[in-house]
């Protein structure tokens, strides 16, 4: 387990070059709005991302691209990167996305060029590749345990938005690790719903991100890429 | 089957021939019934009002809608009148809507509002599939709760899936979910209290400009106080409304729906009769 852990903690750094810090995730426009204020309300904000958010999607995207590397599953592995790019629902979500999987392909590559079949997999994409499959990608050719991943995935998510909070209500450095820590019990609960989710139940309510997120591809000044 | 409940069917296959689109075949079971076809805009284009009969969905209702357009086809769809969503604790009514767009043809399919009573429990999946230079250009409009009551959607289940394909290959995945018990229809990643969402989509396998630039300009011309707002698909676009009125909706989707016609060479100031109440 503990090279594993290395593994994942490298992989799931804020230092890792792939600009997760320069995006806000519809929350530029939720504080700009004055929708979220405080830590109160950005705690809330994520918490029902989690439970019923479009985050849910991508995490068991994640699993099933998982299944489709350790199976060899090529086909299904293209399958699910085109079923999450057609799931995206705004340009900026998308380009999201698709840059941050560019960058994290770029650098597996550097990390496994001996590896024939990653090299392989990653060769057969026509199209851009997904974040979350780029790190199915890695996270399977590591043999990284699930429930770690997905912990690893949503605590650098986490992480990365109440940085954006912490810039923008503004919050306090220790008010914003404070909130990081009263969030893990609800990462906790969600992961097992998450990795029962059946095909047919791969389902959001995301009309608070999409509107945020459509908004903010307009709004005037900006801290945070659109 | 559950007493009471339907199963309905509309199957409907439209061909054009020599300058005309026609309704081919017209297969319906109650409570579904389909208008005859009829010509307000030329023959390329015919259009069609779907009728549900019962007056609303109830618990148990399986319906399934199948739209078939052969190639050159051009149709426009639409329902004489809003959609109501029975309260049911103990049943959910499922539709299922099938569409294909063979090459070359063009639909569009707005029908009237949804209305969602609390305590219902439905779910809808549309699925598309598209050939080449089709264009698919549809909308729905939803309002959770009767708000007249000051009703609110916070017991039952609403699911809405679409999908849009073209040769085994996804271009717009929606997979909308509200569970009533999930104070989502007060939270700001829901409703905010809002009852009333609509979205507009068009998606075309046709090589074309996406119309956003002139869709924004729409927005901030007359619309700017709304919460409206427009972004890129893959292959098309996508409009969301949201608010606290239906006929605010349907006025800027309208104002929208109307420039894309201007934008394809369609009759850019046509208005269906049955949306003029």
């Amino acid at each position: 387990m503990s090279e594993t852990l290395l593994l994942l903690l490298q992989l799931c750094n804020s230092s890792l070059p792939l600009g997760a810090y320069s995006y806000s995730e519809g929350l530029e426009t939720l504080v700009e709005k004055k929708k979220i204020i405080d830590s109160k309300t950005l705690n809330k904000w994520l918490v029902n991302e989690l439970k019923y958010g479009s985050i849910r999607i991508e995490l068991a995207i994640i699993i099933r691209a998982y299944n489709c590397y350790l199976q060899k599953d090529l086909q299904g592995l293209l399958y699910w990167n085109n079923w999450f790019s057609a799931s995206r629902e705004t340009s900026e979500l998308r380009q999201q996305s698709w840059q941050m999987g560019k960058s994290l392909l770029r650098l597996i590559r550097s990390f496994e060029s001996e590896n024939k079949f990653l090299s392989q997999v990653i060769n057969s994409f026509n199209d851009p590749c997904n974040y979350v499959i780029a790190f199915s990608i890695i996270t399977a050719n590591w043999e990284i345990k699930r429930e770690y991943l997905l912990l690893g995935y949503l605590h650098n998510w986490v992480n990365n938005l109440i940085n954006v909070g912490v810039k923008l209500i503004p919050l306090g450095q220790t008010e914003g690790q404070k909130l990081l820590l009263n969030i893990n019990q609800e990462i906790i609960k969600n992961i097992d719903v998450i990795l029962s989710l059946k095909d047919e139940e791969l389902s959001s309510c995301s009309w608070g991100l999409c509107l945020a997120s459509i908004e903010h591809e307009q709004l005037y000044t900006r801290l945070f890429r659109s | 089957m559950f007493e009471g409940s339907w199963q309905g069917k509309i199957n409907l296959v439209y061909e054009y021939q020599q300058g005309k689109t026609k309704l081919k075949s017209a297969y319906h079971q109650a409570p579904f019934k389909i208008q005859r076809a009829f010509y307000p805009e030329g023959e390329s284009i015919c259009h069609s009002v779907i009728l549900h009969t019962a007056g609303g969905i109830v618990g148990g209702d399986i319906l399934s809608q199948n739209i078939h357009l052969f190639p050159h086809s051009q149709v426009f769809i639409t329902t004489p009148a809003a959609t109501k969503i029975y309260r049911n604790t103990e049943k959910k009514a499922f539709q299922d809507i099938m569409i294909k767009l063979e090459n070359d043809t063009y639909l569009e399919y707005l029908p009237q509002e949804t209305i969602v009573f609390n305590k219902s429990q439905y779910q809808q999946k549309l699925k598309l599939e598209l050939g080449n230079n089709a264009t698919w250009l549809g909308w729905e409009i939803i309002r959770f709760g009767r708000s007249a009551r000051r009703e609110t959607f916070t017991e039952g289940q609403w699911l809405n899936y679409t999908e849009i394909w073209y040769k085994n290959k996804p271009l717009w995945i929606d997979r909308q979910s509200l569970q009533g018990e999930s104070q989502l229809f007060s939270e700001i990643n829901g409703l905010a209290g809002k009852p009333v969402v609509g979205s507009l989509i068009l998606v075309s396998t046709h090589t074309h400009n996406n119309f956003i630039k002139e869709i924004r300009e729409l927005i901030n011309h007359k619309f700017h106080h709304l919460i409206l707002g427009v972004t890129t698909l893959q292959n098309g676009l996508l409009c969301r409304y949201h608010g606290d009125s239906v006929s605010e909706a349907k006025t800027c989707l309208i104002a929208i729906w109307q420039l894309l016609r201007r934008e394809y060479g369609l009759n850019s100031t046509f208005k269906p009769r049955v949306w003029q109440q």
